[in-house]
């Protein structure tokens, strides 16, 4: 094994050396991590106010606990969100595939988009998307 | 790596999920280990595509095999997101009802 | 093909008929021509005039026994819509959707009798059953539905997990999805684990999940509870098409596949049909609500189309579609005139032959039916069941056992017909019946009759 050729070497046989790049990438990444940290802890100004000892939430005050209901509109759109988001999946096989599959191809997608574009349009005229009321 | 610790690590998260669906009590819990069953087939599928390309590739350089085990998975993975929704539909559906997502109340119909 | 994608699109045109009108009368009559168009253009395919072709790579084949299942799958499901399509309108606010709910069963229906492999087969389970899960749960407020949606839900979605690993293992073995395939098994990439154990795994799995699905005996608890929280109308199409579909899906998928698992099949088959059998009928004799007597009945006659899959010849084909309509009609019937009633109890029935003597009369035929008396369609359907496990070979003591239990079932089913003729009091009818109803029913009786004396009219479709 010579060190210049070490991913290229790993490839090829299936032994423990496999795991050995994946092993220098850990140290990196625990190593940046622990000198990162420690570099700012040494370094950086102090100031504590009351602000800093609050749990942090983007930037807004929080208030109150997480178990309260919200409203029904956040669920829905989350959900919507969900069903639209997995689609994308069946674009992934069309695009590594473009060339191959052709003008067929190309209007079995545009069937499966219009498809799509259909419970859209109907998700938006019954209102699931309407946010005031 | 041999294909059997994958099917071993397979039957393992799927176990898990079976003995979670028939312990659990809470409805979103319930459904979580569900999800984990199908992810353990979906890991199980991709590896047996994985196994078949492989196997084919050795006879023929241009082979496809192997390809309509990963195809599956996307199937699957669209499958399980319709199920999410519509299954947390009837979770939110049951919770306004009986501010509960506890399975053990699940027995008005016993009698 | 025409009838996946005609269901498809009818399901698309129900969506936004609910958008364009809000009279529910006229969205029950788009249905209805919807589901002629349906019946319509499936016929076509069937006579072979007029198709639309896909190129499907093998994924679905179109053979004559699927297709003459959808016409008689879309037969019943007109039949249906226009006996309770008044409660259908009433069970909620969004008439439509429910509509457009019930085409994309459909489509699971149609994508169920023609797969080709396993993919398809997972994909036409799944069609069929999330709209099952909605329609479920479509009376919102009421605790029984909600309870009775959510245990489905997991139940079927808990079911299909354990089918999709049982595909996956056969996908391991054989490196393939179709259905009756050759392909040679990849023994040595298996890695120490032998291939035919991965197949005999899997397809044992997939046994068990679609046993769940047709609530075949050991998996059978989850039925009576949804079947009895579910809102009547749509009890009654669960109970009926969706549960055809399954055992055509069933029967798709095991026949001449089952070499593998050698003469523990027959025997394990044999376990099976008997359990079911005996839960469904004997539990039935002891309920007190006909709603919940019906859900067990599906049991025990979902026990009889199990004989189907324990011979798969073509008698036991032919007995399958002829039990699939026999059963569904007489279900049907059944259902419209009780979900006209106020409460599901046997008392409820009291009187009724002397207050609506032409219901009356209907429901008893539907009854006779379903408890496989002669001259009605039930008789011929066990009948041919029966017939095409002799022929197979199979045991004597299973048909004695089988017997015995329709037998046993004629109790319960007379139990309905001796409060309607027997018992003083008045029927708690809640919705109006109109003339147009009754004669629907007597119609029914008469098709259910008709069967029931010439049931070549069924299986003629077949050979035709």
């Amino acid at each position: 094994m010579n060190w210049p050729f070490l991913l290229l070497d790993a490839a090829d046989n299936n032994s423990v050396a496999n795991y050995f790049p994946i092993g220098i990438q850990l140290i990196f990444a625990a190593g940046f991590v622990a000198t990162m940290i420690g570099v700012s802890q040494l370094l950086g100004p102090k100031r504590k106010t009351a602000d800093k000892l609050e749990t942090f939430a983007s930037g807004i005050e929080n208030h109150g606990d997480a178990r309260q209901p919200v409203a029904i509109k956040y669920f829905l759109v989350a959900i919507l969100f969900v069903l639209f988001d997995v689609e994308v999946i069946f674009f992934y096989p069309y695009a590594v595939n473009f060339r191959e599959l052709g003008w067929s191809g190309f209007g079995a997608v545009l069937m499966f988009v219009s498809f799509f574009l259909i419970g859209f349009i109907y998700i938006i005229k019954k209102g699931a998307l309407k946010w005031e009321d | 790596m041999p294909i059997q610790y994958y099917i071993y690590l397979c039957l393992a998260l799927f176990s898990i999920g079976i003995i979670g669906v028939l312990t659990r009590r809470n409805a979103i819990v319930v459904f979580m280990c569900i999800e984990l069953m199908l992810n353990a087939v979906n890991l199980l599928l991709v590896a047996f595509s994985k196994m078949h390309h492989g196997a084919a590739l050795a006879i023929d350089s241009t082979t496809k095999a192997g390809i309509d085990g990963q195809l599956f998975v996307f199937f699957i993975m669209v499958v399980a997101a319709a199920e999410v929704s519509v299954g947390l539909a009837i979770i939110v559906m049951m919770y306004r009802n009986t501010h509960s997502v506890d399975i053990n109340f699940l027995n008005r119909l016993k009698n | 093909m025409n009838a996946i994608i005609f269901s498809a699109l009818a399901g698309v045109v129900m969506m936004y008929s609910g958008i364009i009108t809000s009279k529910k009368t006229v969205i029950k009559y788009i249905a209805a021509i919807a589901l002629v168009v349906l019946i319509a253009a499936n016929l076509l395919q069937v006579y072979g005039i007029w198709q639309i072709s896909v190129d499907t790579r093998d994924m679905l084949s179109f053979e004559k026994f699927g297709l003459v299942f959808n016409t008689l799958a879309f037969t019943a499901t007109l039949i249906y819509v226009l006996l309770s399509g008044k409660e259908i309108e009433n069970a909620g606010v969004n008439v439509a959707e429910y509509f457009a709910l019930i085409f994309f069963v459909l489509c699971g229906v149609s994508i169920l009798s023609s797969f080709n492999g396993l993919l398809m087969m997972f994909l036409g389970i799944e069609i069929l059953t999330i709209p099952l899960y909605i329609l479920t749960a479509s009376d919102k407020r009421n605790l029984r539905s909600n309870e009775a949606s959510l245990k489905y839900f997991l139940m079927g979605s808990f079911s299909t997990g354990i089918m999709l690993m049982g595909i996956a293992l056969v996908y391991g073995a054989t490196g393939s999805f179709a259905l009756h395939t050759n392909a040679p098994v990849a023994l040595s990439a298996t890695g120490g684990i032998k291939a035919s154990f991965l197949e005999v795994a899997g397809m044992i799995l997939m046994f068990v999940s679609m046993a769940f699905k047709v609530s075949a005996a050991p998996f059978h608890f989850w039925t009576p509870d949804v079947y009895d929280g579910a809102p009547g109308v749509f009890t009654s199409f669960m109970a009926t098409v969706v549960k055809a579909a399954g055992f055509i899906a069933f029967i798709r998928l095991f026949e001449g596949h089952t070499a593998i698992l050698g003469p523990t099949w027959k025997i394990l088959l044999a376990f099976v049909i008997v359990a079911t059998l005996l839960i469904g009928n004997v539990t039935a004799v002891f309920q007190q609500s006909v709603k919940r007597m019906l859900s067990y009945s599906s049991i025990a006659q979902a026990g009889f189309m199990l004989f189907a899959l324990y011979s798969s010849n073509d008698m036991a084909k032919e007995g399958l579609l002829l039990y699939s309509v026999a059963y569904s009609l007489a279900t049907i019937g059944i259902f419209a005139v009780l979900i006209k009633l106020k409460d599901y109890a046997f008392d409820d029935f009291n009187g009724l032959g002397k207050t609506h003597p032409a219901l009356a009369f209907a429901t008893t035929v539907c009854l006779l039916s379903l408890a496989g008396i002669p001259l009605t369609g039930g008789f011929f359907a066990k009948y041919y069941m029966l017939a095409s496990m002799v022929k197979e070979g199979g045991p004597l003591w299973l048909l004695i056992v089988a017997v015995l239990f329709a037998a046993v079932s004629v109790y319960y089913y007379f139990r309905v017909i001796q409060a309607m003729y027997f018992k003083e009091g008045t029927p708690s009818v809640q919705t109006e019946i109109t003339s147009g109803f009754k004669a629907g029913m007597v119609l029914l009786a008469i098709l259910i009759i008709l069967l029931g004396i010439a049931p070549s009219l069924v299986l003629n479709l077949f050979y035709f």
